[in-house]
């Protein structure tokens, strides 16, 4: 299994059903497949920072999910034929949130060491605080 | 007279860090402050491409990426500044050029 997250872009003037019947459709095949979905977030409409296929903003869906490399490959292909859908970006996260923990580990053993120098250190925030913070941004 | 030579101009281009050192001569005083960098100052492992206002501080007004001879980001933290940009990009949260 891995982590990955998928962010989408959503054509502006579909209705909110249609947004949430896609969403329910993308949902599904993740979770027909054996994946989980860990998070899904509608930052709403937002300005693009170009034109895409002759509209200027766009419906930004955020969905992480964990599952096998196959169930990406048929969510590409399904956003890559629906005509709602104008833009997509699957990232994987597992591999980062690897490297992420594994530093994280080396800091506190450094800390530990140096138990001085620790308290001083500010503290990292996790990635959900700062995706929350990110999503906090977008609807202001 | 040897001393006033020792600040001897070196063009940023072969310095990409920055002049770490105040270079003083007796007739012109000038100092160059260290850069550093910013995600090691703050301990941020994670560049996010989602983090459009903070990605947005290191490009220019056109939209390029700022060399880091400029920024003074470090090496490592450059490469995945760069590449969380480059994502961005292509999910039009930022855009490839502006024009201005």
């Amino acid at each position: 299994m891995r982590i990955y997250e998928d962010l989408f872009i959503v054509r502006p003037d579909a209705s909110d059903e249609e947004i949430d019947q896609l969403i329910g459709q993308l949902k599904q095949l993740i979770t027909d497949a054996g994946g989980t979905i860990d998070k899904e977030e509608k930052w709403g409409k937002r300005r693009l920072a170009y034109r895409v296929e002759k509209r200027d903003d766009g419906f930004y869906v955020l969905l992480q999910f964990s599952s096998g490399p196959e169930v990406v490959k048929e969510l590409e292909r399904r956003m890559r034929v629906s005509d709602l859908v104008l833009k997509y970006l699957t990232v994987r996260m597992d591999l980062k949130l690897q490297r992420l923990a594994k530093k994280k580990k080396r800091r506190e053993k450094r800390a530990q060491r140096k138990p001085m120098a620790a308290a001083a250190a500010p503290q990292q925030p996790a990635v959900e605080q700062i995706m929350a913070e990110a999503a906090a941004e977008e609807k202001e | 007279m040897a001393e006033t030579r020792g600040g001897r101009p070196v063009s940023a281009s072969q310095r990409p860090t920055g002049g770490d050192k105040a270079v003083m001569s007796q007739k012109k005083q000038y100092f160059r402050r260290k850069k550093v960098c910013r995600f090691c100052v703050e301990k941020v492992d994670h560049i996010d491409y989602k983090d459009v206002r903070m990605l947005s501080s290191f490009t220019s007004e056109r939209g390029k990426i700022t060399p880091r001879r400029l920024s003074g980001v470090c090496t490592p933290h450059q490469k995945r500044l760069a590449e969380a940009i480059k994502q961005a990009r292509s999910i039009a949260l930022l855009p490839f050029a502006q024009e201005i």
